[in-house]
């Protein structure tokens, strides 16, 4: 029976299909683990394992995290630190990745491998540092010590990035803006920002994350629970002997859920996205 | 303004504030790993005391090891299942949109829940590798993943691909949405076959976000910390240490600021090498 | 917009920012604590709550951080210049540590008005005194022992073992029937330095060991190695579930609840952990005598608090001591806790039956310990801890795991 090329390529399809259907099926699975966790009880786990199924399915694990956990309180935490410090680290980085990108000058490649470093250092030996530094200057235990680490350190991978994708922009378009009387901040302000706003989008997502997944700054530079993001908070769920398994990954489902929001909302920046060459 | 001055006028706050958060720190730090300190009572100058100690370090060169095996099995794996889950959904597939979402959403759980239900997966008894290996036949092959020194370093690398590979797709997608489908289209019509579309037009023009692909890959198994706290704390006896969890537990757990922080810098010089290599080669094509 | 008017938008936001910076001194009295398993958080919360009650002109603020990372919190805290008033800490070695370097208030003068030194038993104090002062406030503790299901012992027509001899024979017909005798858990590994601590403590007493802990004797010692014998007789003889490295403690629990396995030596908390069920069907024995002749010793953790040296409400900080070391600041971890705590005018009532069997086991002990990665120095237990986990896994290699751990030792006495 032969086959006509249409018919072939519907097979083709088919069979891609299933198989990437299969591999997110087993992709997911663990994630599938963390949802049955949660639905269940204690005892149910101790007495039946992680990969049974529940004997009874219950919902009171997302209350109690969030009564336990104080979870409003962390929540609106969290976003007190995270959205400055994501602003504060975009607005500067694009400034740096602008000036890297743009001028040649003395010094550009050695400052740009000097926020490539900074990329690179384990921040866990920053933290005692850190922590006497904001001690020094007041902002312990205070949300402005979070957001200036938090701004800071997050410039040495967002530099690199906008720079990298600002190298894009072709120079035309700053020529002409140049004869057009414009200043350099302008031909920032005016042209290089808004063609740069796919990258924004797509770095505002990954760094919404990880500045609000972050919970070891939160430990060091806080002493009261009142200041504390969420991830420090769900820690707190962790006991010395005893963790209830079932709230604490129900807690860490309902701390996703911001995330997860950011990304959908910037997804179509994000995944039509990173146009690195924008001379299209 | 003078036009020579206009970068640094851009420069000036952000640099500042680096010096002070970033770079400042930094220095103390490698100010650190030439002291004895406790973290509580003033630091006691010891020269390279710590680096000698380091070098003799039985615990040092098993992570180190450990390191590099996680960064050949990271270059590996992830990075070419990413790009061909990013090159198959950038076609219009039925459903693209919710297989995106679904492989890169191990990003968006904390890590916390991840290292606990990963430990679940490879429990010797009750856990689902073992249980699915011996419900297809394969009893011979369970086995205690993290308990047993040979297999827990691949137990949690292959937790932590898992989790990175999420990542690299997103990041291929977009450096491949970028591409221009007129091109693709001209070489289908000049009758190039479908690996060399791949390896003399994609790849090219995929360029810029391999690079930053490859940085980010070298930078997180150099890196690597969060699984190994998870799911072993560096045990059994040490086997699945890597040098970021070596020193968090050196300088934080055992009170031994000075040598924690040589570790780090080793680990720091070590990546950084690494990286403006590869960044330097990087820079002469984009001069070229 | 250009350039100027972008500065000056920028320097003014910093000088906003600069100028609301907090940090003003309340008049609250800040408590933090590692009470962070769900049962003691509670007790705190409503204990808190009770002496807010008492004093209502006193604002508490209680701030709970999870148990491991609040051990490198509060070294951050004790340097920081707002310390909390009052901290959560552990008896021991790692209370010394502190008051070593001046961290830790003398709370001699609380002790004195209070007459702590009449009201918690003698046993306390050396934990508590270092240098003729009171630092240490003990509050509550928690005996260890081998926990066993009734249910499972009654099938067999088991009883309670006394000796190893009673209690080898307690294992075999357990294994004969295909049930493991231990449970257990040993992924982070003090479940089986507990095993170390108790094997040393019976073989060898506690005055040995407690000099061991202190890194005063080396582990090459034959004594050291009478100790592996024994554990290495247990293991080789399948006295423990498979793959005991894999699971936590809690995972290991498992086998416990489901009767896979009979016994777990565990410390009271284990009560908390388990199923109501499972909690009603378990007693427990202590853990058995090998050596007739040397007194008896028990492993008892106990917690309690501690001022800084840098409190800002020093005041208010030891009246809150004062209230934590009575009857009534210790009535809520005694009934809803279940834990024992150091008022010896505590009512009896209070505890069950189970928690007034375990004070019996306590007074009939001749000496107290605090737990192995209590007594000892962090550094050495973090690396010797390793050892016993090589150890566990070749147990036939024991005489190379005692080289391993005297270098440690000499590493650190050369420190």
């Amino acid at each position: 029976m032969e086959l006509s090329i249409h018919q072939k390529k519907r097979i083709k399809h088919a069979v891609i299909f299933a198989a990437l259907l299969l591999f997110v099926i087993v992709w997911l699975l663990p994630v599938f683990g963390a949802f049955l966790t949660s639905i269940r009880t204690m005892d149910d786990i101790m007495n039946n394992g992680f990969w049974s199924l529940p004997e009874e399915i219950t919902f009171s694990n997302f209350a109690t995290a969030w009564s336990d956990g104080n979870l409003n309180t962390y929540l609106k935490n969290s976003f007190i630190i995270t959205i400055p410090s994501l602003i504060g680290t975009l607005s500067l980085s694009s400034l740096v990745g602008f000036a890297l990108a743009k001028y040649k000058f003395k010094g550009n490649m050695f400052i740009y491998l000097m926020f490539v470093a900074g990329m690179l250092i384990p921040f866990q030996i920053l933290l005692i540092p850190v922590f006497r530094l904001s001690n020094y200057l007041g902002i312990y235990n205070n949300y402005w010590g979070l957001i200036m680490i938090h701004t800071v350190f997050q410039m040495g991978f967002c530099s690199f990035f906008l720079r990298n994708y600002m190298i894009t922009i072709p120079e035309e378009l700053s020529e002409a803006a140049r004869i057009d009387g414009a200043s350099e901040f302008k031909i920032f302000y005016k042209i290089y920002l808004p063609l740069s706003l796919p990258a924004l989008a797509a770095l505002g997502t990954l760094q919404f994350t990880w500045i609000f997944n972050d919970y070891i700054w939160a430990l060091v530079l806080l002493r009261d629970d009142k200041f504390k993001p969420v991830t420090a908070g769900l820690a707190t769920l962790k006991g010395n002997f005893i963790t209830s398994w079932s709230v604490l990954v129900a807690g860490a489902i309902l701390a996703t859920i911001p995330t997860i929001v950011v990304f959908i909302f910037l997804q179509k920046y994000f995944i039509r996205g990173l146009t690195m060459g924008s001379g299209k | 303004m003078k036009r020579k001055y206009i970068p640094w006028a851009f420069l000036a706050v952000p640099l500042s504030l680096y010096s002070i958060w970033v770079i400042g720190p930094t220095i103390y730090t490698i100010y650190l790993s030439l002291t004895d300190w406790d973290g509580i009572t003033a630091p006691e100058f010891q020269g390279i005391d710590n680096y000698l100690k380091l070098f003799n370090d039985p615990i040092f060169y098993t992570s180190l090891v450990n390191n590099v095996k996680w960064l050949v099995i990271f270059m590996a794996i992830p990075v070419a299942v990413g790009l061909f889950l990013a090159i198959l959904l950038s076609k219009e597939i039925k459903w693209a949109r919710g297989y995106k979402a679904a492989i890169y959403s191990p990003m968006i759980l904390a890590p916390v829940v991840i290292g606990l239900i990963w430990s679940w997966i490879y429990q010797p008894q009750g856990g689902l590798l073992n249980n699915t290996l011996t419900y297809i036949g394969l009893e011979g092959l369970t086995r205690g993943w993290l308990s047993n020194p040979n297999t827990a370093l691949y137990a949690i690398i292959g937790a932590a691909v898992w989790r990175h590979t999420g990542y690299v797709m997103l990041l291929f997608l977009s450096g491949l949405t970028a591409i221009s489908p007129t091109v693709i289209e001209a070489s289908k019509i000049d009758g190039a076959s479908a690996w060399q579309r791949f390896r003399y037009i994609l790849l090219p023009l995929l360029k810029p976000t391999t690079v930053i692909v490859i940085v980010i890959t070298m930078i997180q198994s150099l890196r690597a910390f969060d699984f190994v706290s998870m799911m072993t704390r560096g045990g059994p006896f040490n086997t699945t240490n890597v040098l970021a969890h070596y020193m968090y537990t050196e300088a934080f757990k055992n009170y031994n600021m000075g040598y924690g922080a040589s570790i780090a810098v080793v680990l720091f010089a070590i990546m950084f090498i690494f990286i403006v290599i590869y960044l330097r080669q990087i820079r002469k094509g984009e001069l070229e | 917009m250009n350039f100027k008017n972008f500065s000056l938008i920028t320097i003014t936001l910093v000088m906003v920012m600069a100028l609301s910076f907090s940090a003003a001194a309340q008049d609250t009295l800040v408590v933090n604590t590692y009470t962070s398993d769900p049962a003691p958080r509670k007790a705190m919360q409503e204990l808190v709550a009770q002496y807010e009650e008492m004093n209502p002109d006193v604002e508490v603020e209680l701030n709970i951080t999870a148990h491991e990372d609040f051990k490198q919190a509060i070294r951050v805290w004790l340097t920081s210049d707002n310390p909390p008033d009052v901290f959560s800490w552990f008896a021991g070695n790692r209370a010394g540590y502190f008051v070593d370097r001046g961290l830790v208030m003398d709370i001699s003068d609380v002790w004195e008005e209070e007459n702590f030194y009449e009201k918690f038993p003698k046993a306390f104090q050396s934990i508590s005194v270092y240098d003729d002062k009171a630092y240490f406030l003990p509050h509550n503790y928690y005996w260890w022992s081998v926990f066993y299901r009734e249910s499972i012992f009654e099938e067999y027509g088991l009883e309670e073992p006394e000796t190893w001899d009673e209690f080898l024979e307690v294992g075999e017909t357990l294994k004969a029937n295909g049930i493991t005798p231990f449970a257990i858990g040993t992924k982070f590994r003090w479940t089986a330095a507990a095993f170390f601590d108790y094997f040393n403590m019976r073989i060898n007493g506690a005055e040995f060991h407690k000099e061991l802990m202190a890194g005063n004797i080396p582990f090459t010692d034959e004594r050291v190695a009478d100790v592996f014998e024994k554990w290495k007789y247990l293991i080789e003889n399948d006295y423990f579930v498979e793959n005991a490295a894999a699971y936590s403690w809690q995972e290991g629990l498992r086998f416990l609840s489901n009767g896979d396995a009979a016994m777990y030596l565990m410390g009271q908390f284990i009560l908390d952990a388990t199923s109501e069920e499972v909690a009603q069907d378990l007693n427990f024995f202590r853990f058995p005598i090998i050596d007739e002749d040397v007194p008896v010793a028990e492993d008892l953790p106990t917690d309690g608090f501690m001022i800084p040296a840098k409190a800002p409400h020093p005041e208010l900080a030891k009246d809150f001591i004062a209230f934590l070391g009575s009857v009534e600041g210790q009535r809520l971890f005694a009934e809803d806790l279940g834990r024992l705590v150091t008022n010896k005018d505590m009512d009896a009532e209070v505890y069950d039956d189970l928690t007034n069997k375990g004070r019996k086991m306590i007074d009939e002990t001749d000496e107290l310990a605090q737990f192995y990665d209590r007594d000892m120095d962090p550094e050495l237990a973090d690396k010797t801890m390793d050892s016993l986990m090589a150890f566990w896994y070749a147990p036939e290699d024991y005489r190379n795991i005692m080289e391993q751990m005297e270098a440690h030792r000499q590493n650190f006495i050369n420190d």
